[in-house]
């Protein structure tokens, strides 16, 4: 598993991924790990199949007594499915997810961790050392579906916002962005059900000041980048199935 | 029909992946079991109307009426008992699968993990995935045995119910007229307590395997 350091400061932001024992046919993704000096958050930590590399992989930064917090932005197998494992390695551990999908994420197993719901318009996550702000993305593409914001590192996640299909071994960010849309088009036109909540969504985010924006899936976005996204986005027409 | 062949190379093979499918085919065999004494508490319905137009013919025949429905009821309170139990040994089942899986991976990890700072982290929680692994397996095996004497328990019924069948035959050939439709009510109960002999002993086979594999 690659580790990028994306933010160094009085605590850490690492972006895991690109995974090369991954199998074939399930579909790459990056997890985020906010790393303060007693705790360890753990972003979108992926699926089944991922659970042992993550795992293997967040040991080089921190002990598994100190790996507090999950996030899950979604419900979605390559989010969270790996849940009832960390359920057995992390019991004493909080799971941030939407209120919403609480009844069906307990199907991948969480009777030691604890869920802590989000409600629909979202909340913090207090690690001590930082307060990540949740921020509500419902609808996009998922109907209960949150990012989180680091006002201080400046980095915003953004689950599957900015996800892109990728071959495997690309680096961790755009360098190119007219060339990256085309990675980027499809995803979003299918997978994104609502005109209406990306234009919600647009808004509340060009009111934040980002340096990176992270997704679940491809690469990240720095600097003037962020901008172009957010332009491409809004003017890109999404619900494209029907 | 649950033959011997058909389930011992996968129990070898994945003895949790059979454990499951047996856990499932016991709760299927058991609402089977409810199923044919709700009919048998029936049949001692009709046999109770039957015998009450017979009058004098079929007195003998009234107190056999009264005791199967006694059986079925016992059978039914039984089986609402085992029914819980096997939901429970379900649980366990998967409980006991989670935890198998979780030892695997945390073993996984610690094999790829090992140049990695915070190694030394995961051999705690492994032992103690190990440990809860072991006391969960143990608590299945005793629900497995409880639930094997449970079931013989169900047996007793059933067998009852074949002597009070054939007696119920007897009684019948002296009601004249109404030979016919006791001799059917006999015939029934017989025929539901055999089917309930089978499926619980199909439930035993099935467990006592678990039993031997776990
Ligand atoms: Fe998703
Ligand atoms: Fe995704």
């Amino acid at each position: 598993m690659k580790m990028t350091k994306i933010y160094e400061g009085a605590y850490q932001w690492i972006m895991y991924g690109r995974d090369p024992y991954k199998p074939d046919n399930i579909i790459d993704t990056n997890q985020y790990v906010v790393r303060t000096d007693k705790r360890c958050l753990l972003i979108d930590p992926g699926g089944i199949e991922l659970f042992a590399p993550m795992l293997a992989a967040v040991l080089h930064h921190a002990p598994v007594d100190e790996i507090t917090d999950l996030f899950a932005s979604h419900q979605d197998p390559d989010i969270i499915s790996s849940l009832g494992l960390w359920d057995q390695a992390l019991p004493h551990a909080k799971l941030h997810a939407a209120a919403l999908w609480e009844g069906f994420l307990r199907h991948f197993g969480c009777e030691s961790i604890q869920y802590v719901p989000i409600a629909d318009n979202g909340g913090v996550i207090n690690l001590g050392s930082v307060e990540l702000q949740i921020v509500p993305a419902h609808y996009l593409h998922s109907s209960a579906n949150f990012n989180i914001y680091d006002p201080q590192a400046k980095i915003f996640f953004s689950g599957d916002i900015g996800a892109a299909l990728e071959a495997p071994g690309k680096p961790v960010f755009v360098e190119n962005f007219d060339a990256h849309v085309e990675k980027m088009r499809y995803f979003h036109q299918r997978w994104m059900p609502s005109n209406q909540a990306k234009r919600a969504w647009i808004d509340r985010v060009r009111g934040l000041d980002i340096d990176i924006l992270a997704p679940q899936h491809g690469r990240m976005f720095k600097g003037d980048d962020v901008k172009r996204f957010l332009d491409w986005f809004e003017a890109l027409q999404v619900g494209i199935a029907v | 029909m649950f033959r011997k062949s058909d389930t011992e190379p996968t129990m070898q093979v994945s003895p949790s992946k059979s454990q499951f499918v047996a856990v499932a085919s016991i709760a299927a065999e058991l609402s089977a079991v409810m199923e044919v004494a709700k009919e048998i508490s029936l049949a001692a319905a009709n046999a109770k109307a039957i015998a009450f137009r017979a009058g004098e013919k079929a007195k003998g025949f009234q107190p056999i009426t009264d005791f199967i429905n006694e059986l079925a009821k016992e059978t039914i309170a039984l089986v609402n008992d085992i029914n819980e139990h096997a939901l429970k040994l379900y649980r366990l089942t998967v409980k006991e699968h989670r935890m198998a899986e979780a030892c695997k991976r945390f073993e996984k990890v610690a094999a790829s993990a090992e140049s990695a700072l915070h190694a030394a982290s995961l051999r705690e929680s492994l032992q103690q995935t190990r440990q809860r692994h072991a006391d969960c397996h143990r608590e299945f095996s005793r629900h497995v045995s409880e639930l094997l004497s449970q079931l013989a328990d169900v047996m007793h019924p059933a067998r009852a119910a074949r002597v009070i069948a054939a007696n119920s035959r007897i009684e019948a050939s002296q009601a004249g007229e109404y030979l016919q439709s006791l001799q059917a009510v006999a015939e029934s109960v017989d025929h539901a307590a055999q089917i309930i002999h089978d499926k619980v002993h199909k439930c035993r086979g099935a467990l006592s395997m678990i039993g031997t594999a776990a």
